[in-house]
């Protein structure tokens, strides 16, 4: 399956109000592998993110225009509703925003709301299996009733990660999952990254250029709302093409 | 130009100088306004606690069969002839009798002076409770009869020996025998609970006075106001806040309500009379119309408080639930509602305090008037006529009778009361759901 976009974008421009924040970008994301986003604050690499699972849709102003396909279907399209689109792609957060209930209902939510498991048992088996997979199990078992928001804050953006890869997304979207995190949670996170690439198509958003380096594969550098250069990470940080890309991993803008 | 940091300079001196005076008006203007309200409690309580306290006379009364039984027969229409007024003969002829056999000297009083210590409703009382259960009718039994409000007041300092020479509803024999027959345990004082209970009463009759039908009419408006202001308020303000598009509709809206809020409430008075009674056609004086004047009232006062606790519920648990893929409607009835639940709780906890308390627009749709019966229970009773506490304070501070303004002071008490209980049950629903995110 490698090898195989997931999901392509063609001259998507995105406007807010008057501003205009992204123009013509063209993206081809690998299905399992992680696809890194980088570039400066304000960039547009976080609107490009929020374009993908139609969060934009929230912000009233927000226009988004272009072609973005998810295994060839325009989602976009007026028949598509949000809503189904956002069962598929999950998102987690630049700050944990767990919900202030147990932590079992955090994750079971997901489920829950697309009935996705017949049963108690089933749900319980779902409810793990994510955990699990967001490597918190061991932290979390002998307290699945204890509110979310009681966790620390690297097991906060954890729970968030196995809140949102409950509902089998394929495409899961982060947004700067590390940024409010201390050293030794960002690690335990990059870590689960790279073990989710296995599975899901992940997209992340980072500042951290060594982030970028050490988890994707792939990596698109935006700078002043386009795209300047998008190839296999490895060759974006040694050998970039764009000699704006060069400046900023060199460190001289951004 | 560096000198000692020991030595404070002009410009420092004057700042705390500043501070100083800032301080020192703030402690005043607290002051001033604890004053006030300790003067207001003062006077409320020294005047209104009496009402709490009731004199009673308590003496054998037989109820004999000739007299009120007359056709005996045990017909309770045939003794509705017997009116209040013979009843109220019986009852001093008893009082009298008990007298003598107490051994009591009365000096020159008749029994009909004697009568005149008995409250008129007391009669009447007497009266009911024969005409419910016939069967009394040939006993004797242990009456308790309401003491005339000017016995009542002699005992609660508002009648004294020399008022009550220049007062023809009483006089001091009168007053003289009262403390004969306290001291005989005839005359007894007593927690008052027919203050609570009793319906109003008329202008002479100040000691028979009661809050009952008054609690009740603002029990059934405070629950028209409750099942009808809630639902709508909340649901007006989750769509404005969580669906409505931004635009200049949604603004001028937005506006009007903050607007609504602040207008005099005496036109939501004149708006329920046209609105209700004279184009919806219903009673006047009823709970259901009160009612439902107060929802037009407390509308935006609950819409209010109720966008700003959806307000502070953060976006972040907005994109949350959004990004797991539950819908707008999911979004805010399993995440967001929840969490501004205390906020739109305590606001509705206000607003129907605020309602409870008003009186302007009340006036206006005719529950001011005398109300004797009570009201049924609802549905049916909320369109019965019914009066309301805060109208109740104001009609008996207009009556003549100084017995009167221990009432109307007595029932500002029960309404602080009501209003305390109210504002506590908001402390405490705000404290147990804290925001917990």
């Amino acid at each position: 399956m490698k090898d195989t976009n997931k999901i392509e974008a063609r001259r998507v421009q995105v406007h807010y109000g008057q501003n205009h924040a992204l123009r013509d970008v063209d993206v081809d994301i690998l299905d399992k592998t992680v696809t890194a986003f980088i570039g400066p604050s304000g960039c547009g690499k976080s609107t490009f993110l929020r374009c993908l699972n139609r969060m934009n849709d929230t912000i009233p102003t927000c226009r988004v225009q272009g072609l973005i396909t998810m295994d060839g279907e325009d989602i976009y399209d007026a028949r598509v509703d949000p809503v189904q689109l956002r069962a598929r792609v999950g998102m987690v957060f630049q700050k944990p925003n767990p919900f202030p209930k147990s932590i079992y209902d955090n994750v079971a939510y997901g489920p829950k709301i697309h009935g996705l498991a017949r049963n108690k048992a089933e749900l319980d088996e779902m409810v793990e299996l994510a955990i699990r997979k967001a490597a918190l199990w061991n932290e979390v078992k002998d307290r699945m009733q204890a509110p979310g928001t009681s966790l620390s804050g690297g097991q906060q953006q954890r729970l968030c990660i196995a809140r949102a890869i409950a509902t089998s997304p394929e495409v899961l979207l982060m947004d700067e999952p590390c940024s409010a995190l201390d050293p030794i949670a960002t690690a335990q996170i990059e870590e689960l990254i790279d073990d989710l690439r296995a599975q899901f198509c992940v997209v992340i958003v980072t500042h951290s250029m060594q982030q970028a380096a050490r988890v994707s594969q792939r990596t698109a550098f935006f700078h002043l709302g386009s795209l300047v250069e998008y190839g296999e990470t490895g060759q974006i940080f040694t050998n970039p093409r764009d000699p704006r890309t060069e400046s900023y991993i060199t460190g001289r803008i951004g | 130009m560096s000198g000692s940091l020991l030595i404070q300079d002009a410009r420092t001196q004057k700042r705390h100088a500043a501070e100083r005076r800032f301080r020192t008006y703030g402690l005043l203007a607290i002051s001033l306004a604890m004053a006030a309200l300790l003067w207001l409690l003062l006077s409320i309580f020294s005047q209104g606690m009496p009402a709490f306290r009731q004199t009673f006379l308590t003496f054998p009364v037989t109820l004999d069969a000739a007299v009120l039984d007359q056709e005996a027969n045990r017909n309770p229409a045939e003794m509705a002839k017997i009116t209040t007024i013979f009843y109220g003969k019986h009852l001093a002829r008893a009082l009298a009798d008990e007298i003598t056999a107490l051994g009591i000297a009365t000096g020159t009083m008749t029994a009909k002076d004697i009568g005149a210590m008995i409250s008129e409703q007391s009669a009447a009382d007497l009266r009911d409770r024969v005409l419910a259960d016939p069967g009394l009718i040939g006993t004797t039994i242990s009456f308790t009869a309401l003491a005339n409000g000017r016995i009542d007041g002699y005992y609660k300092g508002r009648v004294s020996m020399a008022s009550a020479a220049k007062d023809k509803n009483t006089s001091p024999a009168k007053l003289a025998l009262a403390d004969k027959l306290r001291a005989a345990g005839v005359l007894t004082i007593d927690f008052n609970l027919g203050f609570l209970t009793r319906p109003d009463a008329s202008d002479k009759r100040p000691e028979a006075a009661g809050l009952g039908i008054a609690v009740v009419g603002s029990l059934y408006m405070m629950l028209v106001v409750l099942v009808l202001a809630l639902p709508i308020a909340v649901g007006t303000a989750v769509y404005l806040e969580e669906f409505a598009p931004r635009n200049r509709w949604s603004d001028l809206i937005e506006v009007n309500i903050s607007n609504l809020a602040a207008v005099p409430s005496i036109v939501y008075g004149i708006l329920g009379l046209a609105l209700f009674i004279n184009f919806g056609g219903l009673p006047r004086s009823a709970p259901i119309v009160g009612g439902l004047v107060l929802v037009l009232l407390t509308l935006p006062r609950i819409i209010i408080p109720t966008r700003a606790a959806l307000k502070a519920v953060p976006p972040s648990i907005r994109d949350a639930a959004l990004a797991i893929g539950a819908s707008r409607l999911q979004t805010v009835t399993h995440h967001v509602l929840p969490l501004a639940m205390p906020g739109i709780l305590t606001g509705t906890i206000i607003g129907l305090a605020q309602a409870l308390g008003e009186s302007a627009p009340l006036l206006l749709i005719g529950m001011v008037a005398f109300v004797r019966d009570f009201p049924a229970a609802p549905p049916a009773g909320l369109f019965d006529p019914a009066a309301a506490l805060p109208v109740q304070i104001y009609n008996w501070t207009q009556r003549g009778d100084p017995g009167f303004v221990e009432r109307a002071s007595g029932a500002i008490i029960v309404l602080l009361v009501f209003l305390l209980v109210m504002n506590a049950v908001a402390i405490y629903l705000r404290r147990k759901y804290e925001r917990r995110w």
